[in-house]
């Protein structure tokens, strides 16, 4: 009589292009998220590479220039960066990153609460719950940290040239600071993806049902 | 209480029967209990309901809020397992589907139109429309060919690319008719469909899904307290402290009808 099939799973293409529209109907509070991201990116990135700038400089520089620069104080400062304190901000700054997707990620289930019903109604599956949510976050997160890590770079490579001048140009550790640049980019697109995870979750598991519900 | 029905063979060869009884019934819902627990307290939602609809059949469903009648058609609908008993759709028993299956079928099978339209807002009508029929994997091309025209249909081909906000309630229920025909159903699941719109867009909306019904051969099924739409049902079924107390044929609605008309 009835032949039963399994529901398809909808091509990448697709849920990528949901997703953005959702991102673009809620733009500034993606933006105020994005920007959370950015600063905590930006933040570690100069931590980091500034820091890999000034053992550059100290390892590489000649005798003559390392001189000057300590006359003029430039190097007696260069430890302070990679204190306790600093990393504790850092940590700090990455957790109030995280904090702000997950909630914001929250916020956005929970206001779908229909639209996600409906959807599940209309034959999504909940891998597809999933990838839009994952998605959603993972734009944000993508453009929050390549942003930040642009940012970052440029803080820390400006604040390298002022301080041990121009001369030091040459001894600046490109290799390391791409390193970082890579660590960075893995740690901010993790972090996105680990506050997604949580309202991703809720919202596959929603039952169709809730749909049929006008109050939630 | 067992439903009657002239068309059912009582007993018999037992897979003729069997696939008689496909034929003529869309969805049997055989012994259905479900049962509910608030803390220590069970909440006896359906107590054993037996009811079949048949196939391009206009059936209602009616009862008080708490009589279990939202929990029937959400078991009609694919949308929620029985605890004890079998619901089958196209007589396939659904608490045997995994979740793949259970999808499709809600995406092929079925067609839901709910109180509160339940459009994505900020997509437009054609988007809508298409949903669905994106889900089924369909070319994106056929799927904005088909969709336009179900909009039209329904009488909305002039404003397919408006978003339903820019629309009225009646409009935006419109939709969600196109919507609900996306994948070619055979059921339509509508609950209180007029439910947040005013009488005259009411009676419209009724009488769109009463078309459908006819053109389309697809079996509604509706959950409502609206009189207009009861009266074009082919039968109601009447729920009552979870189980299905009284089943009208379109003979009594219309006499019903008659006399209230004659009394007002």
């Amino acid at each position: 009589m009835s032949e039963m099939q399994r529901q398809v799973k909808l091509p990448m293409r697709k849920a990528i292009k949901i997703a953005w529209r959702n991102i673009r109907v809620r733009w500034w509070r993606s933006m105020l998220v994005t920007s959370g991201i950015i600063l905590a990116l930006a933040f570690l990135t100069y931590v980091l590479c500034s820091d890999a700038i000034a053992r550059g400089v100290q390892s590489g520089a000649p005798q003559r220039l390392l001189e000057q620069l300590r006359k003029s104080g430039a190097l007696g400062a260069a430890a302070e960066n990679s204190s306790a304190t600093t990393w504790w901000m850092v940590g700090l700054a990455l957790l109030i990153a995280f904090v702000g997707i997950l909630n914001a990620m929250l916020m956005s289930v929970t206001e779908r609460f229909a639209e996600i019903g409906t959807m599940k109604c209309l034959g999504a599956l909940d891998s597809f719950i999933i990838k839009l949510f994952l998605l959603e976050s993972t734009f944000q997160g993508i453009a929050g940290t390549v942003i930040g890590i642009v940012v970052g770079v440029l803080l820390a490579v400006i604040e390298g040239l002022a301080r041990y001048t121009f001369a030091s140009a040459r001894y600046i550790p490109g290799l390391e600071i791409l390193r970082f640049v890579g660590i960075c980019l893995l740690i901010g697109v993790l972090l996105t993806i680990a506050g997604a995870l949580y309202p991703a979750w809720r919202a596959a598991r929603m039952q169709p049902v809730d749909a049929m519900r006008s109050e939630v | 209480m067992v439903e009657q029905s002239a068309d059912i063979p009582a007993a018999g060869d037992s897979a003729r029967d069997a696939s008689v009884l496909a034929a003529a019934h869309i969805v049997r819902a055989v012994g259905v209990r479900k049962t509910y627990w608030r803390g220590e307290h069970a909440v006896h939602a359906l107590a054993g309901v037996d009811f079949s609809v048949r196939r391009g059949e206009y059936v209602s469903i009616m009862g008080p809020s708490g009589s279990g009648k939202s929990t029937l058609f959400n078991m009609i609908g694919g949308l929620d397992k029985p605890n004890a008993g079998q619901v089958f759709i196209d007589e396939v028993n659904i608490a045997a589907l995994d979740n793949f299956e259970l999808a499709w079928l809600r995406c092929h099978k079925i067609g839901y139109i709910f109180q509160t339209f339940n459009l994505i807002p900020v997509a437009s009508a054609l988007d809508n429309v298409m949903l669905p029929m994106l889900f089924a994997g369909m070319p994106q091309a056929d799927a904005q060919d088909k969709a336009a025209e179900l909009l039209k249909k329904v009488g909305l081909g002039h404003r397919i690319l408006h978003k339903p906000t820019q629309m009225s309630g009646g409009q935006q229920q419109r939709i969600a008719c196109a919507r609900a025909l996306a994948n070619d159903p055979t059921i339509i699941l509508a609950d209180e469909p007029t439910g947040n719109l005013d009488a005259k867009t009411g009676r419209d909306i009724i009488e769109l899904i009463r078309r459908l019904n006819r053109e389309e051969g697809v079996t509604i099924i509706s959950a409502t307290h609206d009189h207009k739409m009861l009266a074009v049902s082919d039968r109601i079924a009447w729920i009552r402290d979870g189980l299905v107390a009284r089943i009208q044929n379109r003979e009594e609605i219309q006499i019903e009808e008659g006399k209230i008309g004659a009394d007002h």
